[in-house]
């Protein structure tokens, strides 16, 4: 019984993390009909900015916490920056084009990002110290699920600022290389699916119910793929019963 | 005898019920109306009866077969084709090809077979591309067969639809609003088309359309419906008396000839123009189809666009806001020369361009799709103007704009373009496919435009209520400018435009005109015969040249031979 | 048989005579290369077939290629059955893995597609192919080896008959690349591009979504999974990481990138994801300046990003597309020259 506690503390973290991630894909979403596929690595490349400050940079003579903070707020003020320019570098050149055409683009982003951060820390595995609690990720949500941007610039900035902040929450929980963090991007996306890419409390809601579904089934499975088929297994659930009338919503 | 059944039909659309409880009868070889304000679940019946939609409930029953399970492509097998309203052609495809698809898809074809170009498939291929050049040709479509169908403009591709439809050789024909954009003359010559559609092919039909001369030429019976309900049916002469459908249909249609007559009457200082075009050239593919347009818009004015369906109209403004490139002239906007700027950077100039079908994201709610002009501004924008124009958006802001009915998604097009703070807006088919009641309120919103300085040029099917509006117009015949002038003489002098043109007041002259003038366009009822048939090309081209030699239609050349064949 | 057809049967002919000779007098690494080239040029057309024909988006072509790679190793590791036999169950397997994908393509489009079957990439990448509930198609950590075997009776060693196993996959390559070819102007072909151009309005005109769909996931999984197939006897041995949710988005990215309707832009595509990375790693190390740099494959997965970016942008037709079309207009300002509009797929 205690064991299932457990879990259900680490499914809830990991849970509000996946949220935080999927907020800021609906966030983009619904304000530039972007989905934002390099989200992930978005998120991902500011936590190894955070992680470079941290270990790479901070003199060894400075207090754990104001390295931690230096830290999060290289990330943090990274991730802006990169937002603001994909949107006016890309996003702003391709603004009529079909929301395929731009998830496309999105790829090429992750594609880019992804390889720059495996030439720069290499494909090791790193571990973040746990200074940030998990809980704040709760309480993150509500402060950035309000304001939803209204340009495609703050959208972007936001979105992956969320992104930054759900790659460093995630980090104490895990050991992290470039590619684990990219591919949070699943589990992302099928929180955002069940909000249906519009609805942030219903993501919200997604996320956790999510991050419960992975994490219980290792009580018994010993595998580190299989949540991976249960997100995929949610995606499939959440479009089929959302999606019910066939064409309807298709219909262009 | 009963073809089609449909009883208590019911949709929904999350809280929105769509139909409630519609039931339907269709006899075999009647055409059947069904009107209705806009929103009021037509469309969505079609959708159910097509199989492209389920519904929560009822029962549909097509020559004894039940269709409730029955797939889209498996209906279609049966026998129904429909037209669609937001015109569905398959653009990257040429007009001839968009015949064949669905006569091989019924033919069940192989598709080794066909990747590997084995007789069978290249001759029914040829057998196909022979059907359907004759209907292109009934339907005085010939010219376009090679052209891609996406290029060609919507009244033309309304046109393809139907063609593509009766490919399928169908025994009911769904047409979703196929006078949608043309005008009276041809309106009266598609009426006749179908009536000869109907004794030549005995195709049953199903018709939804806003133009209610045409409704109440072609129909046998007419259904009413009024938010997803049956309201009435009947006769079309009961129904027009009804006063129920009055009420809810035509209703404030009558005001409006009591009401307002041309209130407004131009001076306006001879300032420069805002938008000067000069022996502007344009066209698709080998298609050359407007040359030596010279035009003017000077601030604050608002000009019209008239002229008969594939006049050019619509390509001149695709080609003056960049959508395709002009072959020659020149276009200035704002004392600048945009000839062949890209449309996005002429719409940040200040020239916004409403294309037919409003150019809307369907998938985007109504507030976003406004916030979107923030980033054509390139900084944040309020949108609260576009919801003081028109308060119904505000409660439908949450809404995706593809659920919206067409009046709607016509304002949130406008409303779109007066939030980018534009100074000219050129609107084409602004009324397309709206009710009466919302083509009015549309109207009085360009009067809005023009009081705060925008200039608008309209590209209008409702002649007159454009010429109400206007100060300036100019009339296009084939592919040129026809006739210009302050709208005030062209709308007093009707009889100079009806040279190239007809009102929109369908009356018997209309029709009389339809059937005299005919250029070409006539339906010869002795050559759809011919498409009914499947005749070797050899034999078709003899036909033809045999036809040509002796001056009569070729339609009559076959039937005469067929005849001489039936007596031996 | 029409002159086009004869014409194309030509070309295809040509250019395999040609690209047969090319990899001839130069080092196993370059001709590994030429076999791997080919094998990605597999799987770049059944994205021109799905994507290109059809439109339906996929970002799981590596699993496909995956999947026949493992079950031809498996057939012949295990079962030491001749190549061939090994190559038609990797097929018949990514046919059925591409029906079962094609599933929830009946009822999602665009996006969502994109989604699931990013999610069916990631499932492959870290459960199937490295867990080990799957080891007997996998064969464990090591995977399979495929060292002595036996194609069409003949003697193979992968060390030492590359040539032989390319020649065999290039030859396999022209005549799939010709019949797609054939199919995009054909009934079929017209019957896909319906599916892309409107759904709604194939269903309603007669075309079985249902099956077409099926077919042509089932189709382009099956292509995918011939040139995947291949790559255990190219490699020697297959392991998971060429078939990784990467690769699956870099087939993605680089069939965008060359112009996702067309059949040459696939040949092209393989050839740019098999050489240029490379020939980067082999050439692109020495000295700048006094500093030594060495250009890792890093770089390249880089530049195709950014390339992608930019041809969205710029060349919404992708590389061949923005050339045919170029070569067309010279053609028609030139006038009778080349009059006859040709229409390469």
């Amino acid at each position: 019984m205690a064991a299932f506690a457990a879990y259900t503390i680490i499914g809830l973290s990991l849970g509000g993390i996946f949220s935080l991630a999927a907020l800021g894909i609906v966030l983009i979403y619904r304000t530039t009909g972007v989905l934002n596929f390099a989200h992930g690595a978005m998120g991902m490349f500011s936590t190894f900015i955070a992680w470079q400050v941290f270990y790479g940079w901070s003199h060894p003579f400075w207090p754990g916490w104001l390295s931690t903070l230096l830290a999060v707020i290289a990330g943090l003020v990274f991730a802006a920056a990169m937002g603001l320019f994909l949107e006016f570098a890309v996003f702003r050149w391709v603004r009529t084009r079909e929301p395929v055409v731009k998830a496309v683009i999105t790829i090429g982003v992750l594609l880019a990002l992804q390889s720059a951060a495996s030439l720069i820390w290499k494909n090791n595995q790193y571990h973040l110290p746990i200074y940030l609690a998990p809980q704040t990720a709760t309480i993150t949500i509500s402060d950035v699920g309000v304001p939803v941007g209204r340009v495609g610039a703050v959208s972007w900035m936001l979105g992956s600022l969320v992104a930054a902040v759900a790659g460093i929450l995630i980090t104490p929980f895990i050991n992290f290389d470039t590619t684990s963090l990219t591919l949070l991007i699943i589990d992302a996306l099928a929180a955002a699916l069940i909000g249906g890419l519009v609805s942030l409390p219903l993501t919200v809601l997604g996320g956790f119910i999510l991050g419960l579904l992975e994490t219980y089934p290792t009580i018994w499975i010993q595998s580190l793929g299989f949540p991976r088929l249960v997100a995929l297994l949610v995606i499939l659930a959440v479009l089929v019963v959302r999606n019910p009338r066939g064409f309807a919503v298709a219909a262009k | 005898m009963t073809m089609l059944r449909v009883r208590d039909m019911t949709v929904r659309f999350g809280g929105i019920v769509a139909l409630d409880g519609v039931s339907l009868d269709l006899n075999r070889g009647e055409i059947l109306g069904l009107i209705g304000p806009n929103g009021a679940g037509k469309t969505t019946l079609f959708n159910c009866i097509s199989g492209v939609i389920a519904p929560d409930k009822g029962t549909i029953f097509f020559e004894g077969h039940s269709l409730v399970y029955a797939p889209p492509h498996v209906r279609a097998r049966f026998g129904i084709a429909r037209t669609f309203q937001n015109l569905q052609l398959w653009g990257s495809m040429t007009v001839a090809e968009n015949l064949v698809v669905p006569m091989d898809a019924l033919g069940r074809r192989n598709t080794f077979s066909d990747a590997l170009h084995l007789p069978f498939s290249s001759y029914a291929e040829r057998a196909s591309m022979e059907r359907a050049r004759a209907i292109l040709h009934v339907l005085d479509l010939d010219r376009y067969a090679g052209t891609l169908a996406g290029d060609l403009p919507a009244g033309i591709q309304r046109r393809v639809e139907i063609a593509r439809a009766l490919a399928m050789r169908p025994r009911l024909l769904l047409l979703d609003e196929p006078a949608a954009g043309l005008d009276a003359q041809e309106t009266a010559r598609l009426a006749e088309l179908l009536h000869a559609v109907r004794e030549r092919f005995h195709v049953s039909m199903l018709l939804v359309d806003h133009d209610m001369s045409l409704v109440m030429r072609v129909c046998d019976y007419v259904y009413v419906l009024d938010f997803g309900k049956l309201l009435a049916r009947g006769q079309p002469a009961a129904i027009r008396s009804d006063p129920k459908v009055i009420a809810a249909y035509l209703g404030e249609e009558s005001k409006k000839l009591e009401g307002e007559v041309a209130t407004v009457v131009p001076t306006r200082p001879q300032q420069a123009p805002l938008l000067e075009v000069k022996q502007l050239a344009a066209g698709y593919g080998g298609l050359e189809v407007v040359r030596d347009i010279d035009l003017a818009v000077r601030p604050g004015e608002v000009v019209a666009c008239i002229g008969a369906n594939g006049a050019g109209k619509t390509t001149t403004l695709r080609a003056i806001s960049g959508m395709i490139h002009p072959r020659r002239g020149r276009v200035m906007f704002g004392g600048r020369d945009v000839t062949g700027t890209s449309a996005e950077r002429i719409a940040q100039l200040g020239l916004i361009h409403i294309p037919e079908g409003r150019g809307l994201f369907p998938n985007l709610s109504v507030e976003d799709t406004l916030r979107l002009v923030s980033n054509t501004a390139g900084h944040d924008v309020n949108i609260t103007p576009a919801f003081e124009l028109f308060p119904k958006l505000r409660q439908r802001r949450r809404q995706l704009v593809g659920t919206l009915s067409g009046g709607e998604q016509q304002m949130v097009a406008l409303g779109r373009a007066i939030l980018s703070e534009p100074r000219l807006v050129m609107i084409d088919e602004m009324s397309q496919g709206l009710a009466p009641t919302v083509v009015r309120q549309l109207f009085d919103i360009i009067r809005v435009f023009r009081e705060q300085g925008i200039a608008v040029l309209l590209v209008e099917q409702f002649v007159e209520s454009a010429l109400d509006v206007a100060d300036r117009a100019y009339v296009f015949e084939h592919g040129s400018i026809r006739l210009s002038g302050p709208a005030v003489e062209l709308r007093a002098d009707r009889k100079l435009v009806a040279g190239s043109y007809l009102g929109t007041a369908v009356d018997a002259t209309a029709v009389a005109a339809a059937n005299g003038n005919g250029n070409g366009h006539h339906v010869d009822p002795a050559l759809m015969e011919i498409v009914s048939v499947r005749v070797p090309a050899k034999v078709k081209r003899a036909l033809e040249q045999r036809a040509e030699v002796e001056g009569r239609p070729t339609g009559a050349v076959a039937i005469e031979l067929l005849e001489k064949v039936d007596h031996q | 048989m029409t002159s086009r057809l004869i014409f194309r049967v030509l070309m295809a002919l040509v250019a395999f005579a040609v690209l047969a000779r090319i990899p001839v007098g130069f080092d196993v690494g370059f001709k590994f290369d030429a076999g791997l080239a080919v094998i990605w040029a597999f799987a770049l057309l059944s994205l021109v077939l799905l994507t290109g024909y059809v439109g339906q988006i996929s970002l799981c072509q590596a699993t496909f290629a995956g999947i026949g790679a493992y079950t031809a190793g498996m057939m012949s590791a295990t079962f030491h059955v001749d190549y061939i036999v090994a190559v038609a169950a990797g097929v018949a397997a990514a046919f059925v893995l591409g029906l079962l994908v094609g599933l929830p393509a009946l009822r999602l489009h665009g996006i969502t597609l994109a989604i699931v079957t990013l999610g069916i990439a990631l499932v492959f990448d870290r459960y199937v192919f490295q867990d080990h509930a799957f080891e007997w198609l996998t064969g464990g950590t090591g995977g399979w080896r495929v060292g002595q075997t036996s194609m069409f009776g003949l003697q193979m060693d992968s060390s030492k008959h590359l040539m032989g196993a390319y020649v065999v996959l290039l030859a396999l390559f022209c005549v799939v690349a010709l019949l797609m070819v054939n199919l995009h102007e054909s009934g079929a072909g017209r019957r896909f591009r319906a599916i892309r151009d409107s759904e709604l309005a194939a269903a309603t005109m007669g075309v079985n979504l249902t099956r077409y769909k099926l077919l042509a996931f089932g189709m382009s999984a099956a292509i995918a999974g011939m040139g995947g197939a291949f790559y255990p006897l190219v490699a020697g041995s297959v392991s998971p990481q060429p078939f990784w949710l990467f690769t699956s988005l870099q087939f993605a990215a680089i069939a965008v990138l060359m112009g996702v309707r067309y059949v040459p832009a696939a040949a092209l595509g393989g050839a740019f994801m098999a050489f240029v990375p490379d020939v980067l790693t082999r050439y692109g190390h020495g000295t700048l300046f006094g500093r030594p740099y060495e250009i890792s494959y890093d770089w390249f997965q880089i530049a195709v990003g950014v390339l992608l970016i930019v041809q969205l942008i710029t060349l919404p037709d992708g590389v061949w597309g923005d050339l045919r079309q170029r070569v067309l207009h010279m053609r028609s300002a030139v006038g009778g020259l080349g009059g006859r509009k040709v229409k390469v797929a």
